[in-house]
C-alpha cells in the first residue's frame, strides 16, 4: 500500500528479537524473565518532561517515561521499554496564497515513530498505525485550541516518537496469544503524546481553553496460583508487565472544565465503562500535575532570563553614560 | 495543508444557529422532523451480492450513500519460529479439546476501505479501518476460529467499499454492512484432520459459518458501530451530515451482543470522531457590523472581548472543549442498556437474514 517507491528499503516483515539457545533448552528459564508490576494499581511512572527544546519551533517539548521495572543482569534484553517523545509545534503561520479560505486555524498533526523506536523497525513513510495516531491526536487537540481567533492560519504539530510502548512482552511474541498488533502500547504513547504536544502548544502560546492531557487504565486479568482469574484496574499499564490485557482506555481529559475531548477505548470493556474513563481521567490528572509544574517553572526561567537580560543592559547603558560622561 | 473534511456543509452562521437551537431543544426537533433523536434512516439491505465472495452485503441508505462490502477467506501457511514451535508441542498434547483455542493472531485479519474522493493513506479512510478492525479484533473468538492447524490458517480480508460520495459520516453505514456480510460469510467445511496439508469440501452445502448459528443459544455476532452526538443536553443517534455540522461532540460506539444474557449488548471499542462543527465559521453578530447600525471593535483585543461575551447571546459560535464525563457514560447506556440501540441494530441486521 504505502510503499516508498524512491528507496530500497529494507523488507517489511522487519526482525524479531533474537532467539538464544537457553531459552530452548530450558522451558522456565523465558518465563523467569518475565517482568511484573512493582508499582501498585494506582500508581504512575515517573514523568520527565521539558519545554523550548527546539530553539526553531514556536514551541516543542520533550516527555520521557522510564522504564519502571528493574533491569535484569541475565540477560541483553530490556525487560520492558520506556517511552521517549518530542513535539514541536510551527506557528501560527499565515496559509499559502494558494490554499482556500479557512475562519479557523488550520490544525495538522503528524506523529510519526522514530525507525528504532520499536523492537520491528519502522519505515520511512507514515504507515496506518501512525496516521491513525494522527487522527486521535488531532481530535483530542481540535476541541482544546480556540481555533476562530486565528482565520487564514495554520498550524503544524509534529510528534516524533523516539522510543514507543510494546504492545507486549518481548517473550510471548510469535507463540499463542500473542500480543503483536493488539495495540496496547498504542494507547499509552497517544496518552503521552496529548501530554507534550499540550506543553508544547502551551510554549507556543496558542489560545486554549485549558491545558489538556492524557491518561491510561486498562482492566487485566492476573491468573492467581489458584488458577482463579482476578480482574484488576490499573492506572498506566506497562503493557509488557501484564500477561492478558482484556480492556484499555485513553483520554484526553480537561481537568478544570471536567471534559474529555477524546476517548479511545479498546477490548472487551462489558457493559460499563466508567470504571475505565475514571481511571484514565485520574491518570490524566497525575500527568497535569507535573505538566503545570514544568510550565510554571518555564515561565519563571523565562522572565527571569529576561529581568536578568534588561538588568544587564541597563547596567552597560549606565556604564556608557560614564564613559561619555 | 488542504482542509481535509470534504463533506463539509455550506451552511451559514445563521444556519447553524437556528439548527443548533432546534435540536437543543426538549424534546428535539431533528432535521428530518418525522425522527425521534433513536430513530435512524431507513435503508435498503441485500445479502450475498457477489459471487466470487465468501461473504458479501450491500447497503443503501435513502440519501443515496451506497456501501458494498466482500469478504475473502484465503488459505496461508503460519510462520514457524524455533523457540516457539518447540514450546506448542509439548502443549498440543495437553490441551487438543480446544483446538484453535487462544491461538488466532491479529494479523489473520486485513481490512480496506475504499471512500471515493479520498486516497487510500487520506485520514479518514485510515481511521475508519482501524475502527473496524480494532473492534472486530477485540474479541478473541473471531481469530480463534481462522485456525486450521500449526501449520495453516485462514486470512481473512474484508474490503470495504462506498460506492457513492461520502455524503455523511459513513462509520455507521460501513460498520453495518461489514456485519451484514461477516454474519452470512461462509467456509469450506475441512475435510483433512489435524496437521494434514489442509483439504476441504467442494459441497458449498456443507460449508460452515464463521459466525456459527446455534439455535435457542446466543452466539457472538460481529460488531458493528453506532454512531451518536450530542447537542447540549440531548443526545442524538445517526445524525446526518448537517446535524453533525452543530454538534458539541460526537462518539462512535462499537458493541457487540453480549455473551451472557440474551439482551444487551457489550462495547468493544469507543471513539470520539472530531465534530466538523469546529470548523464551521464563527458569525458576526450585528452589534460589530458596521453594516447593520454597529460599530465595528477599534482593535483585535477589543473584538476578543467583545466576541468571548457573546458566549450565550444565540449568535453562532463554535464549540469549544470536550463532553462532561457524565455524558459519555450516559451515551454508552443508551447504547448497552437491555432494549437499547445496539440491541436493536443488531437484531433488525439478523432479521434480514433470516428473511
Amino acid at each position: 500500500m504505502n510503499t516508498d517507491r524512491r528507496r530500497n528499503n529494507a523488507p517489511a516483515g522487519g526482525t524479531t528479537a533474537p532467539v538464544f539457545a537457553r531459552t530452548i533448552r530450558e522451558p522456565g528459564y523465558l518465563q523467569s524473565l518475565r517482568p511484573s508490576r512493582s508499582r501498585g494499581l494506582n500508581e504512575l511512572r515517573r514523568i520527565f518532561l521539558q519545554t523550548s527544546i527546539i530553539p526553531s519551533a514556536s514551541g516543542s517539548a520533550y516527555l520521557e517515561i522510564p522504564s519502571s521495572s528493574a533491569p535484569v543482569t541475565l540477560t541483553l534484553i530490556p525487560p520492558t521499554s520506556s517511552l521517549k517523545i518530542t513535539a514541536s509545534v510551527q506557528g501560527p503561520k499565515p496559509l499559502p496564497r494558494s490554499a482556500p479560505f479557512s475562519p479557523s486555524l488550520l490544525l495538522t498533526t503528524t506523529v510519526k515513530f522514530a525507525p528504532f523506536a520499536t523492537r520491528n523497525r519502522r519505515g520511512y513513510i507514515r504507515d496506518t498505525t501512525e496516521r491513525d495516531l494522527g487522527v486521535h491526536l488531532e481530535t483530542a487537540l481540535r476541541g482544546v485550541i480556540i481555533g476562530e481567533r486565528w482565520p487564514k492560519s495554520g498550524v503544524e504539530v509534529v510528534v516524533t516518537i523516539l522510543e514507543g510502548d510494546e504492545d507486549g512482552w518481548w517473550g510471548d511474541s510469535g507463540s499463542e496469544g500473542s500480543a503483536s498488533g493488539s495495540g496496547w502500547g498504542l494507547l499509552n504513547v497517544l496518552a503521552g503524546c496529548i501530554t507534550v504536544v499540550s506543553a508544547a502548544i502551551t510554549d507556543a502560546g496558542i489560545d486554549c481553553v485549558d491545558v489538556v492531557t492524557g491518561g491510561v487504565a486498562a482492566i487485566a486479568r492476573t491468573s492467581d496460583s489458584g488458577n482463579s482469574k482476578v480482574v484488576a484496574r490499573l492506572l498506566d499499564p506497562c503493557p509488557a508487565e501484564h500477561k492478558e490485557i482484556v480492556a484499555a482506555c485513553a483520554v484526553a481529559y480537561l481537568a478544570s472544565r471536567d471534559e474529555i475531548t477524546e476517548i479511545w477505548m479498546k477490548g472487551d470493556c462489558g457493559q460499563d465503562t466508567d470504571a475505565l474513563t475514571e481511571g484514565a481521567t485520574h491518570s490524566a490528572v497525575g500527568s497535569l500535575a507535573v505538566v503545570k509544574e514544568v510550565l510554571l517553572e518555564a515561565l519563571q526561567a523565562k522572565f527571569q532570563g529576561q529581568l536578568e537580560a534588561s538588568e544587564g543592559s541597563l547596567k552597560r547603558k549606565v556604564g556608557d553614560v560614564d564613559m561619555t560622561g | 495543508m488542504a482542509p481535509q473534511q470534504a463533506a463539509l456543509v455550506n451552511l451559514s452562521p445563521a444556519e447553524l444557529s437556528f439548527l443548533r437551537a432546534s435540536l437543543a431543544q426538549t424534546p428535539p426537533i431533528r432535521l428530518d422532523v418525522t425522527k425521534g433523536p433513536r430513530d435512524f434512516r431507513s435503508m435498503r439491505a441485500e445479502y450475498d451480492v457477489l459471487p466470487g465472495a465468501n461473504g458479501s452485503a450491500r447497503i443503501a441508505l435513502e440519501d443515496g450513500t451506497e456501501a458494498l462490502v466482500g469478504v475473502k477467506a484465503e488459505v496461508e501457511k503460519t510462520p514457524q519460529r524455533p523457540a516457539s514451535g518447540e514450546q506448542e508441542d509439548v502443549e498440543m498434547h495437553d490441551e487438543e479439546v480446544g483446538e484453535g483455542a487462544g491461538k488466532g493472531q491479529n494479523s489473520w485479519v486485513e481490512m480496506s476501505v475504499e471512500v471515493p474522493g479520498f486516497r487510500e493513506d487520506d485520514s479518514l479512510p485510515v481511521f475508519l479501518a482501524s475502527m473496524l478492525k480494532e473492534s472486530l479484533l477485540a474479541s478473541r473468538e473471531l481469530r480463534d476460529r481462522l485456525y486450521i492447524n500449526r501449520r495453516f490458517h485462514w486470512k481473512l480480508y474484508v474490503d470495504v467499499l462506498l460506492l457513492s460520495p461520502a455524503l455523511s459520516y459513513p462509520l455507521a453505514l460501513l460498520s453495518m454492512t461489514t456485519h451484514l456480510a461477516l454474519l452470512t460469510t461462509l467456509l469450506p467445511a475441512l475435510k483433512s484432520e489435524k496437521d494434514e496439508d489442509p483439504l476441504f469440501d467442494d459441497d458449498w452445502d456443507a460449508a460452515v459459518a464463521l459466525y456459527p448459528k446455534a439455535a435457542g443459544k446466543s452466539t457472538d455476532k460481529p460488531p458493528v458501530i453506532i454512531l451518536a452526538m450530542a447537542v447540549g443536553p440531548n443526545i442524538i443517534f445517526d445524525p446526518c451530515k448537517e446535524e453533525l455540522a452543530v454538534a458539541d461532540a460526537v462518539l462512535a460506539i462499537a458493541c457487540t451482543n453480549s455473551a451472557s444474557s440474551a439482551t444487551g449488548a457489550r462495547i468493544v471499542s469507543i471513539r470520539t470522531i472530531d465534530p466538523p462543527s469546529h470548523l464551521t465559521p464563527p458569525g458576526i453578530p450585528n452589534s460589530m457590523n458596521s453594516a447593520t447600525g454597529g460599530t465595528v471593535p477599534t482593535s483585535s483585543t477589543d473584538a476578543l472581548t467583545q466576541r468571548e461575551l457573546l458566549a450565550t447571546s444565540g449568535v453562532w459560535t463554535p464549540p469549544r472543549g470536550g463532553m462532561k464525563r457524565t455524558l459519555v457514560s450516559q451515551v454508552t447506556k443508551m447504547v448497552v442498556e437491555s432494549g437499547g440501540v445496539a440491541e436493536e441494530v443488531i437484531s433488525a441486521l439478523a432479521a434480514i437474514e433470516v428473511g
